[in-house]
């Protein structure tokens, strides 16, 4: 039935929260649970029927392209890419893909925010949006501190939107927009092609025309954007993937609470795991190694006797023996902590090594010499 | 050479209580001479050193402690040492030179041709068969043993100045504010009897001042320091200095290591020069281990024989013996789990350290407990307050946690991360 529906995901720009892992790839094909962030989403649209993704960039788009075909043959969908050339906001980049969006099928078309993770119960929403007859869905959650966010406020019965309040000083709610929507084609006639913002601009106009209409996200939601996010999110998906696919969850002696293990990778003796932690493919773990609440991406090898936890370990680098790397110390890309090392917090570009502790939370940047990893 | 009636007495000076503060938490559980340096007590250091002497007759402990504190431990090294060893305890501060005055009349019951005076306190190669050699060439009433520091840190200590052809001492100032020189006083001196013959001088004039003082009453208020006691001697300031340029004193100078242990972090550093030493004096001391039978050992590193460094558990195929070293001394019945790793520390009685914990810059207190994956480390600065990680008697680390430059007083718990913190 829906076979012909579209969908957007706002990608953005560089990903600089997400900085170093951004500086080696860009952030929607960074993993997330050992599958690019991007990958999740589009996988969700697959599943209820939609037959073309198009994909708001404004940077790297060769890259991302090249990753993308792989994933169209696999999964039999359609991806493009729609570039801004100059910043376009939340909603401007809809305007830029609009060809792409629309066709005589009259669908509604979905718009995600590429940082967020949840359970995507799109077909859910496709109902919802169906029974209420408005222009536009959005899907909200509930989160502990509104104030930092943009606060929606709706009629409890029927969702309808009745207004937006930017970070609010008193509490007006609880729920916050959850960066997934579900718009009617005539959307797009709203929305003109320059910098605007679909919070600002575009979604109060529709709501206080009584057409836009909100429900509660069912399950988890995270913005993952940034390290700590991206951590806290990792308990989340596992936890949730306890509850609808707990075989894909590794088990054994040496497991502890939510733990996904790629089937390439290696687990040593002796070692305790999790709670929380994703093992990318090619990943080595010898023995006596400890890993809790941390993500550990593709060819990294953890040596003997080393602990992490809280912490994200990028592509291909390493970790010594003995070697103690916590509190939201993120490595980026062939990164090697020398042996006996311990970091607290470092955050550590490419191609580096550590041979010193490092105590307290701080950046280690580029070194000259980038290819000689000896000095 | 002396003759086989030239017999040799050696005191110890080891404190006492009040005096090591600067020894805590470490000093809240046993007496400073007591805590081991590369495995072995502090004070056994310098009276091994005296049975190298020729003709060693007595060794004397002198201190403040209880009797108590020193009667296990002077009988057991007089057995293991065959040499007599006995502790006197000062019933009041009598000053450097004035405890050994104090107690003349038992050292002197030996007829002792020479007498040597060390400080426990002290870590240094102690060559003194050569400084009594030397000392009888001279033939002055003392021979100080001296050694070259860094102009910087020069006046910490007593500096001197000797002439280079005599090695006769020409003068001599404790702690000065400018600088006097380089070559300072190590806290090791050989005497003939004389000495008590100097010491009882400086006692009388003293009295005879206070007669006089007793007399002028001006006088009495003008004093602006208090005057001491006619029995206390201070034998750098009432010594030593009065006596340099008068062909009384000469000096010995050592080439080899001296550091003065004031402090735990010191304690490592001195466990480390030790550990060293007995790789050219006593190797068969040293732990040896390629990882295989038993733990893997790198440098110097002792392990108590009744000490325990093995794999624990079921289910490991591979046997991953900790790592030990260097500069590592464990302790009567510490038990060293699998994949441990200890760098630079000292690892007391009865510690228990759990499957690939790491400890480095550190000292573990006695019966202590660290967890599985937890971490003990210091910065490795031996002069910092925080530089080293201290942790006292009976402290349980629970699995994972990290201890970074930090104090941790007896009897505690750590459940969290702590770092550049005095935990009491």
């Amino acid at each position: 039935e829906h076979f012909r529906m579209k969908a957007l995901i706002l990608v953005g720009g560089f990903g600089t929260r997400l900085r170093p892992l951004t500086l080696s790839v860009p952030k929607p094909l960074v993993e997330f649970a050992n599958k690019p962030m991007i990958l999740h989403q589009i996988e969700a649209l697959k599943a209820i029927g939609v037959s073309e993704v198009v994909l708001a960039i404004n940077y790297q788009p060769e890259v991302m392209l090249n990753f993308l075909k792989d994933f169209e043959t696999k999964l039999g969908i359609t991806i493009t890419c729609s570039q801004e050339t100059e910043p376009l906001g939340t909603a401007g980049p809809l305007a830029l893909a609009r060809d792409k969006l629309i066709d005589d099928s009259g669908e509604p078309f979905f718009v995600l925010n590429s940082d967020v993770i949840s359970e995507y119960p799109l077909k859910q929403m496709i109902e919802f949006h169906k029974s209420h007859g408005g222009e536009a869905s959005i899907m909200v959650t509930k989160v502990d501190e509104p104030s930092k966010y943009g606060v929606v406020v709706t009629e409890e019965s029927t969702g309808k939107v009745e207004r937006f309040v930017e970070k609010p000083k008193l509490f007006v709610g609880n729920k916050i927009n959850a960066g997934i929507y579900l718009l009617n084609p005539s959307v797009l006639d709203r929305i003109e092609l320059r910098p605007t913002s679909i919070e600002k601009e575009v979604f109060p106009k529709i709501a206080a025309e009584k057409m836009l209409f909100a429900m509660v996200l069912p399950g988890f939601w995270m913005d993952i954007g940034q390290p700590k996010d991206y951590i806290t999110g990792l308990r989340l998906y596992l936890d949730s993937l306890r509850k609808n696919a707990s075989s894909k969850l590794a088990t054994g002696t040496h497991v502890v609470g939510n733990v996904l293990v790629d089937e390439s990778a290696k687990i040593g003796e002796g070692c305790l795991i999790g709670p929380d932690v994703a093992i990318g493919p090619g990943c080595v773990i010898e023995s006596g190694v400890r890993l809790s609440r941390c993500t550990v991406m593709r060819g990294v090898r953890i040596k003997k006797h080393a602990c992490v936890s809280g912490s994200i370990i990028g592509w291909h680098s390493t970790v010594g023996q003995w070697a103690r790397v916590e509190n939201m110390t993120i490595l980026g890309e062939d990164v090697h902590v020398c042996d006996e090392i311990y970091s607290n917090g470092g955050v550590v570009l490419p191609h580096k090594e550590i041979k010193s502790s490092i105590l307290k939370p701080e950046i280690q940047k580029f070194q000259l010499k980038l290819n000689n990893k000896k000095e | 050479m002396g003759s086989s009636d030239e017999r040799v007495v050696a005191v110890i000076m080891v404190g006492g209580p009040t005096k090591g503060t600067r020894f805590r938490p470490l000093s809240l559980n046993i007496p400073k001479p007591l805590f081991p340096l590369a495995g072995q007590p502090m004070v056994h250091h310098p009276i091994s050193a005296c049975k190298r002497i020729p003709n060693l007759a007595q060794i004397y402990l002198v201190g403040f402690y209880e009797e108590r504190e020193f009667a296990l431990y002077v009988s057991s090294i007089s057995n293991e040492l065959k040499v007599p060893v006995r502790y006197l305890r000062e019933d009041k501060p009598h000053g450097s030179a004035g405890g050994l005055y104090n107690f003349r009349d038992l050292i002197m019951e030996d007829n002792p041709s020479h007498i040597f005076l060390l400080n426990c306190d002290v870590c240094c190669s102690f060559p003194l068969p050569e400084m009594l050699v030397a000392h009888r060439r001279y033939g002055g009433i003392g021979t100080i043993l001296v050694i070259k520091v860094s102009p910087e840190s020069a006046n910490e200590f007593g500096e001197l100045v000797a002439d280079p052809s005599t090695n006769e001492l020409l003068h001599y100032t404790e702690k000065p504010e400018t600088f006097v020189s380089d070559r300072i006083n190590c806290g090791v001196y050989v005497f003939t009897p004389d000495i008590f013959t100097a010491i009882q001088g400086v006692s009388s004039q003293r009295k005879e001042r206070a007669n006089l003082r007793r007399m002028s009453s001006f006088e009495a208020l003008q004093s602006a320091t208090r005057s001491l006691p006619t029995d206390f001697v201070r034998l750098d300031q009432d010594i030593l200095s009065p006596l340099a340029g008068k062909k009384q004193l000469y000096t010995y100078e050592t080439m080899d290591f001296w550091e003065q242990i004031k402090t735990p972090g010191m304690s490592l550093k001195c466990s480390a020069l030790y550990l060293a030493q007995f790789r050219f004096t006593s190797p068969y001391l040293l732990a040896t281990g390629d990882g295989t039978k038993t733990a893997a050992v790198i440098g110097d590193v002792f392990v108590h024989p009744s000490a325990k460094v093995h794999p624990t558990a079921k289910n490991l195929l591979t046997l991953n013996y900790a790592q030990i070293g260097p500069n590592v001394s464990i302790s009567a019945n510490a038990r060293i789990g699998p994949g441990v790793r200890l760098i630079s520390c000292i690892v007391l009685d009865d510690v228990e350290v759990k499957e690939n914990a790491v400890v480095i810059h550190a000292i573990v207190g006695w019966k202590s407990a660290i967890g599985r994956w937890s971490r003990v480390q210091g910065e490795g600065d031996y002069n910092a307050k925080l530089g080293i990680t201290i942790l006292g008697e009976a402290v349980t680390v629970e699995d994972e946690v990290v201890v970074v430059n930090s104090i941790v007083l007896p009897n505690k718990t750590l459940n969290v991360s702590v770092q550049q913190e005095i935990i009491l």
